[in-house]
């Protein structure tokens, strides 16, 4: 039966949806006098879905046919879904005109694996050839790349698009193997090496790749998917690890039971942790460890590590270097700069650090601003935790309000 | 003393002139006359084209590029009261012009905030615009922005449609940034009849909007958040969210009749 192209539309996005990554971030501003699209450094979001994620990208999958039986997929040969397939001029064309209209930054393509794993990325290569060299398009392009295809297909294909993943989606080869029989954590990453050391010979930018971790499905700890994570950052293997909390789609015998919500807070400590890690000079093992290998639900892993080193704090705001400033709970790399910046003309108080907007919810208790500081609360893990985490007061008055000063109404 | 001139870019410069030679003192700048009580002296500063060369040429030599560019972009913010702030960060750059880079100064931290939110509104509408393609290919955006955008967002696109031709129309402020061919520029529309959409165009809309709602994880539903990313003043002419704003008032309507 030959399906209307929007029923189409509407079973290949929703296959492609439980894929998290959706940036457009971190590629060159590169467009062409005479054609079409340019991607943008910062990645442009177009809008937000129902779940509050950004839309950046037209995300959908070729197909959704797919040989491979692998536990946690919505898409697994035995499940029995409908099924759907966009032509590659088909795609193309429909992403062309999302461009035109501003919809989108451009897009992002997945496929199950239809007949081969050659067939497949044949046709997603199809996809990239209509769009770079029809429609002269610049704008973003990301390719999942398809485990176990050839590595002549996987090179063309790193040559026409801005960024290309591969999910390992489970942190071991033991839970690989329990809930993706077909794949291997080596198979998935052999693609992202080729792509790499592509990558390293061509002179230009390295091409960017990432990968997506589910978390919840598997018992690994956070220590062990932190730990992993920066492994594949340190052999500039990835740019980026997506984290997705567990949504069960399947129910299987090696899968945990259905749960109503996913481990959303465990995903959002991951990436505080993961942010830690790549922007804020953090070591895994800075944040977590054998003994501790859970972040914490409560508090955020930058409050937890200065809890664990109360011996480097408080810290001085006025002389701190940038490297030190970036490690007080509750500053970011926005806030340390503009302390930076306006130490320049004077010595700082709370005061001005109000005026300047930095929020001192959490920072108060671990800095001094030329011998002042904060002195209700001793800096001591327990005390700290307490005022941390203790609820906001919350006072609304109401019309029968008795004023405390003078007892009237 | 309140000073009022003809909100213009060459007659605010004109009032710089006059408070440098005449010495004023205001407390208040307005671009209308206000409403004044009786012991406000008003003083309306009318644009003089000698003054405001002057001025621009001070600013163009004694002020770094990047200053400059500031108080041009305050310019385009335009519904918020920035002038005397404005005033103040140029007679400080006059003074000292290190100090521009003081934002302890709360007339330099109001400026460069405000430089930052005209930032975030550009930023984000350069994701929100959307384009209807027409019957001859020109694609149309329709705008209605608290700053004035069309300058910036015009070269945001001219890079990106190299090879198309649309316009982006403010439809409060009836300016219009046009690019036909090799040519762009901002131009003022006094009146405007859109011309037909495209066949395709009903189409791709359609589209979108399937796209839009299938995407969205369903057990991960949060539309506070999706609120916030998306403030309900952007989605004007959004037609993802138009559908469903549409749906919504149809159920009320249900509701109170049947």
């Amino acid at each position: 039966m030959k399906k209307d192209i929007y029923a189409k539309m509407q079973i290949l996005s929703d296959s492609a949806k439980y894929d998290v990554s959706c940036s457009s971030s971190g590629s060159e501003n590169n467009y062409k006098t005479g054609e079409l699209g340019a991607t943008h450094n910062s990645g442009i979001c177009h809008t937000f879905s129902a779940d509050g994620r950004c839309i950046s990208l037209l995300k959908v999958l070729l197909t959704n046919y797919c040989i491979y039986d692998c536990a946690y997929c919505i898409n697994r040969a035995s499940n029995d879904i409908p099924r759907a397939a966009f032509s590659p001029r088909e795609l193309a064309d429909i992403t062309i005109n999302f461009y035109k209209r501003n919809y989108i930054e451009g897009l992002f393509l997945s496929s199950g694996i239809i007949e081969s794993e050659n067939h497949t990325m044949e046709l997603i290569l199809r996809v990239l050839e209509i769009l770079r060299y029809e429609h002269r398009f610049n704008g973003y392009i990301h390719v999942k790349l398809i485990p176990g295809s050839d590595a002549v297909l996987i090179e063309r294909v790193v040559r026409l698009a801005s960024r290309v993943s591969s999910n390992i989606e489970l942190p071991s080869d033991a839970s690989l193997k329990l809930l993706a029989p077909n794949k291997t954590k080596e198979k998935v990453l052999q693609p992202l090496k080729l792509a790499r050391d592509l990558s390293f010979e061509r002179t230009e930018k390295p091409i960017g790749m990432s990968t997506q971790l589910i978390v919840g499905a598997t018992p690994e700890s956070d220590f062990e998917i932190l730990k992993l994570s920066s492994v594949l950052y340190e052999k500039a293997l990835l740019k980026r690890v997506y984290y997705s909390a567990y949504i069960p789609v399947n129910e299987h015998k090696n899968l945990p039971a259905l749960v109503d919500k996913p481990p959303l807070l465990r995903e959002h400590r991951l990436y505080q942790a993961d942010w830690l890690v790549r922007f804020y000079g953090f070591g895994y093992d800075e944040i977590l460890s054998q003994e501790r290998p859970n972040l914490d639900e409560a508090l955020d892993p930058k409050t937890i590590w200065a809890m664990q080193n109360l011996h480097l704090f408080p810290i001085e705001i006025n002389t701190a270097s940038k490297e030190e400033l970036i490690r007080i709970p509750g500053i970011g790399i926005r806030g340390a700069h503009k302390i930076l910046r306006a130490r320049r003309f004077q010595r700082l108080t709370f005061e001005d650090l109000s005026k300047l907007k930095i929020s001192l919810k959490r920072a108060r208790y671990f800095i001094t601003c030329h011998r002042e500081f904060q002195k209700e609360v001793p800096l001591y893990e327990e005390t700290l935790r307490r005022a941390l985490t203790a609820p906001k007061k919350t006072h609304m008055p109401n019309l029968f309000d008795v004023s405390g000063i003078t007892g009237e109404l | 003393m309140i000073l009022v001139y003809d909100g213009t870019f060459e007659g605010f410069l004109s009032l710089v002139h006059e408070v440098y030679y005449k010495k004023y003192v205001p407390h208040a700048i307005t671009k209308k006359e206000p409403h004044a009580n009786l012991l406000d002296e008003v003083v309306t500063i009318e644009y003089d084209e000698a003054k405001a060369v002057k001025v621009f040429r001070a600013l163009q030599k004694e002020f770094p590029k990047e200053a400059q560019k500031t108080i041009m972009h305050i310019f385009l913010c335009d519904t918020n009261p920035f002038e005397l702030d404005l005033l103040e960060y140029i007679k400080l750059g006059f003074k000292n012009q290190k100090e521009l880079q003081n934002i302890n100064n709360p007339h330099v931290f109001t400026i460069i905030n405000l430089q930052k939110e005209l930032f975030r509104h550009y930023h984000k509408y350069s994701g929100f615009l959307r384009f209807e393609e027409l019957e001859d290919g020109t694609l149309y955006a329709k705008i209605d922005s608290k700053f004035s955008l069309t300058y910036l967002l015009g070269a945001h696109f001219v890079k990106r449609f190299n090879n198309q031709n649309f316009i982006i129309h403010d439809v409060k402020r009836a300016l219009a940034f046009a690019k036909y061919a090799e040519e762009a520029q901002v131009r003022s529309v006094a009146d405007f009849e859109l011309p037909s959409l495209s066949d395709e165009e009903e189409k791709f809309k359609k589209l979108w909007q399937t796209f839009f709602k299938s995407v969205a994880i369903e057990t991960r539903k949060n539309e506070r958040l999706q609120k916030q990313l998306v403030p309900l003043v952007y989605r004007t002419y959004m037609s993802e969210f138009i559908e469903t704003k549409v749906f919504k008032v149809l159920l009320f309507v249900h509701w109170i009749y049947c």
